[in-house]
């Protein structure tokens, strides 16, 4: 790619070659660094034969923002969700294409933010990429909302931080472990322990509500009213140290989160550090993508409840799988519960036991995992098991969705619904 | 917190860059006498050494040294001593002002709040007598003395509040003063003393750390165990099931006090040097007993009997001002009580953040929990067996799962020796949360544990 670097449609970022590397230091999140190394490096021998400047620029730029993945292979799914859901077809199918759709589009809106950061500078950028990074569970999350599916939005973000903590972690960790079996494996477990003392927070604030309610016994209309302010202060006090977070990763303790980059400067993150297309083609695009994702989540939550009976299994699990932990745990969460208190829709924290418990143990399993700074990869087994494990209970688990919002005590219709599976 | 003008006003300033910060330790490098040393490393607990923070040296020159009589003139020096010797001294005034306004008949409310405003300066005297008393007793008599009085003001609340049969806010109380010295007290110790060293690496000693949080997680258990019991077999009758919990919280109690024991025997005996380190550059000019061994004696029960007092009336007017005010109890006597008890220990314990001294902060803010929880609760469970109230071990659920949450996420910010910020911070929003968990919080109390029925307000004079 640097031999191309003289062709007028790189003159848009080429002259940042010098600064961007820089920018790219304070930009970027684990979270981005993870993503972008799904994508391949785009051949633009192709494109640089077309004559027209302008034609080749538009050209590049959309091989760059839909060819730059290997996830590409999923981009048909968006059309076929959409002539699908004009036809008519069955819902279910809808609902698994625009599923499938969904895994491109969020690692691309993650490559965009973080090609908009290099524009912005470090503050502005590592705002964005923190923000935007879980962008497509926020806007299912408000599609949710806006169908007054609240269970269907706490069962995919709580499936989100599952599938983090424990599928996406414990993958790492075996796989790493397994590949990398003589040498010893460490990592600065300063920043695990930020993230799991803000998950513990955030677990708090779930177990509160749920504790009050078993608490208050009998007087549940007294309960439910005090359960909502509980859990819209919670909220606030969830973003609060969202904000403290970031504050804390972006500007004063900088140095605990690039660690991590140390040893990710091997040559193929040399050729990455220049931005590949401008500011506002990044930026519309992200407009773009954002509309399809929009688009693509009412599809999923207005089908999801048709998936779940047509396919024989549970809407929890569908939420296991819809996930992408500390960020949606501290800020789309308590966003989604301000989000809906603005739009007038009772949405609380409150989890149902097996939920929250589910919760509980996923964290401390995580936080006790990552105590010591090594890692082999019965760590990663480990929790790789616990998730099979809570998959497993929620796929027996065939409960009605709205038996969260009901007072019930005692587990009696869960343990039911299990012993019917 | 703002203790600017602290007690050295008569040491020569050298360094010009002095702010608060370093003044009140600047000139103790080249006056650290050797014997005074000593008792220094012996007889105090990390407790006691914070609240002195607030404390002021008083002026001896306002003391008329021209008085004729000798007597009067000790008596002067004493009372100025003991009564003006802290920065919370202000606060004072509230004490007559509480009995006049119960002997007047003024609003209950009103004797609640002078009452706690004039508890809060007696709480830190009373730490600096035994500390006085300390000086003369010899190292292990005022080790004992200091452990024991540290948190005495909790005690003789709960005390006074066992007598009126009162057990739901006796038990909140105290959960509240641990939750407050875990969550509190060390969040804003981490957070004020995270921004004061940005730059500078925090590090603290975290073998005591781990003593704390084990004996912490025993007192835990001693309180789950009861809780699920009465769960597990709901089935059963009642009058069973509430028997055998009040046995089985009788038996923890006293596993609760000998591990207490053996914790105070580690502390004092075989591993000082765990809970010392943190003293090594600490000596301060407060080395020498300010008032004799029975003038600190006598002030120290007539403070004790000042305590009592304002106690009952704590304890007698809690619910009418939770009424009047329109707050539950559980939320007046989970987070406000506590804050009022640990002002001193906390304004010190932040101080000691600021200067980057985390071990001190940690002993107060841990050690004072610990005390709590393996000393003063199964003391309060002790002396109602032998009153005959029957009080057991068993917080609701809500109480019980608050302080394991809160155990468990200090446990775990304090597992590796350093600290920033982010930890002080997520501690006080954990408090936060729960503070605002017992404001909507409106369950009647007897609601939950029918334990003891206040029916009776006891109240004297």
């Amino acid at each position: 790619m640097a031999s191309t670097m003289t062709e007028p449609w790189l003159l848009e970022n080429g002259n940042l070659k010098g600064l961007s590397r820089e920018i790219t230091r304070h930009g970027r999140t684990a979270h981005n660094m993870s993503s972008s190394s799904l994508r391949k490096k785009s051949d633009l021998t192709l494109v640089s034969k077309v004559r027209w400047g302008c034609l080749r620029l538009l050209l590049t730029n959309i091989q760059e923002v839909i060819l730059g993945t290997k996830l590409s292979v999923l981009f048909p799914a968006i059309p076929l969700a959409i002539v699908a859901h004009h036809f008519g077809f069955g819902r279910p199918w809808i609902f698994a294409l625009s599923m499938l759709g969904l895994t491109p589009l969020a690692e691309r809106v993650s490559f965009l933010t973080e090609q908009i950061a290099y524009f912005t500078g470090p503050t502005v950028g590592g705002l964005l990429n923190a923000t935007c990074g879980n962008a497509t569970e926020l806007i299912i999350a408000i599609f949710a909302l806006s169908h007054h599916k609240i269970d269907v939005v706490k069962y995919s973000l709580l499936g989100s931080i599952l599938s983090n903590l424990l599928l996406v972690l414990g993958t790492s960790l075996l796989c790493g472990g397994i590949a990398n079996l003589k040498k010893e494996q460490k990592y600065d477990r300063r920043q695990a322990d930020v993230n799991s003392t803000l998950l513990l927070l955030a677990l708090l604030c779930h177990v509160l509500p749920l504790l009050f309610r078993y608490a208050g016994g009998a007087s549940a209309a007294l309960t439910a009213d005090a359960n909502l302010q509980l859990s819209r202060a919670s909220s606030i006090v969830m973003l609060i140290s969202y904000v403290a977070y970031i504050i804390f990763q972006l500007v004063t303790h900088r140095q605990l989160f690039e660690a991590q980059e140390d040893s990710e400067d091997d040559d193929d993150a040399t050729s990455e550090e220049v931005a590949v297309i401008g500011f506002w083609s990044g930026f519309a695009w992200l407009v773009g993508m954002t509309v399809v994702i929009a688009i693509l989540s009412e599809f999923v939550v207005g089908t999801i409840e048709d998936a779940s009976e047509s396919w024989g299994i549970s809407d929890i699990s569908l939420g296991v799988a819809l996930g992408s932990a500390t960020q949606i745990a501290v800020f789309v969460v308590p966003l989604s519960v301000i989000v809906s208190w603005i739009m007038g829709i009772k949405m609380d924290l409150n989890f149902d036991i097996i939920e929250t418990g589910s919760l509980a143990i996923s964290i401390i399993v995580t936080a006790f995992t990552l105590q010591d700074g090594t890692s082999h990869y019965l760590k990663g087994l480990v929790l790789l098991f616990c998730y099979v494990v809570i998959g497993a209970c929620f796929f027996i688990l065939k409960s009605p969705l709205n038996r969260a919002n009901v007072v019930d005590l005692g587990l009696k219709s869960s343990t039911e619904a299990i012993f019917r599976a | 917190m703002d203790s600017s003008s602290s007690n050295d006003h008569h040491h020569q300033q050298k360094e010009v860059t002095a702010n608060w910060m370093n003044m009140e330790n600047g000139g103790a490098a080249d006056k650290g006498g050797s014997s005074c040393k000593e008792i220094w490393s012996t007889g105090k607990t990390a407790q006691i050494v914070s609240s002195s923070m607030v404390r002021k040296k008083s002026d001896p020159v306002l003391v008329p040294s021209n008085a004729r009589f000798r007597l009067f003139r000790q008596f002067l020096a004493n009372l100025q001593e003991v009564v003006l010797g802290t920065k919370l001294a202000v606060l004072f005034p509230a004490i007559p002002l509480a009995i006049v306004a119960d002997s007047y008949k003024f609003g209950r409310p009103w004797i609640f709040a002078l009452s706690l405003l004039g508890l809060t300066p007696l709480a830190e005297r009373v730490s600096f007598l035994t500390e006085q008393i300390a000086y003369f007793t010899g190292p292990t008599v005022g080790g004992l003395l200091n452990a024991t009085c540290g948190n005495a003001t909790e005690l003789i609340i709960a005390l006074f509040a066992l007598y009126q049969k009162k057990i739901n806010v006796l038990k909140y109380s105290l959960l509240g003063s641990i939750l407050s010295n875990l969550l509190l007290v060390l969040g804003s110790s981490l957070l004020c003393g995270g921004l004061a060293n940005l730059r500078k690496e925090q590090r603290y000693d975290r073998k005591q750390a781990d003593v704390n949080s084990l004996l912490l997680l025993l007192g835990l258990l001693c309180h789950m165990l009861p809780l699920m019991f009465r769960y597990a077999s709901s089935s059963t009758p009642g009058i069973f099931n509430a028997d055998s919990t009040l046995q089985l919280s009788r038996a923890s109690s006293i596993v609760m006090l000998v591990s207490y024991i053996a914790y105070i025997f580690f502390q004092l005996k075989t591993h000082r040097q765990i809970f010392e380190s943190q003293e090594e550059d600490e000596e301060e000019e407060e080395e020498k007993a300010v008032i004799g061994f029975w003038s600190a004696f006598s002030w120290l029960v007539g403070m004790t009997v000042i305590i009592a007092v304002l106690s009952e009336y704590v304890v007698g007017t809690i619910e009418a001002a939770s009424e009047s005010w329109g707050i539950s109890v559980s939320f007046i006597s989970i987070i406000l009580l506590p804050i009022v008890g640990n002002a001193a220990e906390h304004a010190g314990s932040v101080i000691f953040a600021f200067k980057n001294k985390l071990d001190i902060s940690l002993g107060v803010a841990l050690g004072s929990a610990t005390q709590i929880s393996m000393f003063v609760v199964p003391s309060c469970v002790i002396i109602a067996w032998i009153m005959g109230i029957s009080m057991d071990l068993d917080f609701s659920l809500l109480q019980t799962g608050c302080l394991a949450f809160s155990i468990i996420i200090t446990a775990f910010t304090l597992q590796d020796g350093t600290s920033h910020y982010m930890k002080g911070v997520v501690l006080c929003l954990c408090y936060i949360v729960i503070a605002a968990c017992f404001f909507v919080d409106k369950i009647p109390q007897n609601a939950v544990n029918a334990g003891g029925t206040p029916s009776s307000r006891v109240l004297a004079a």
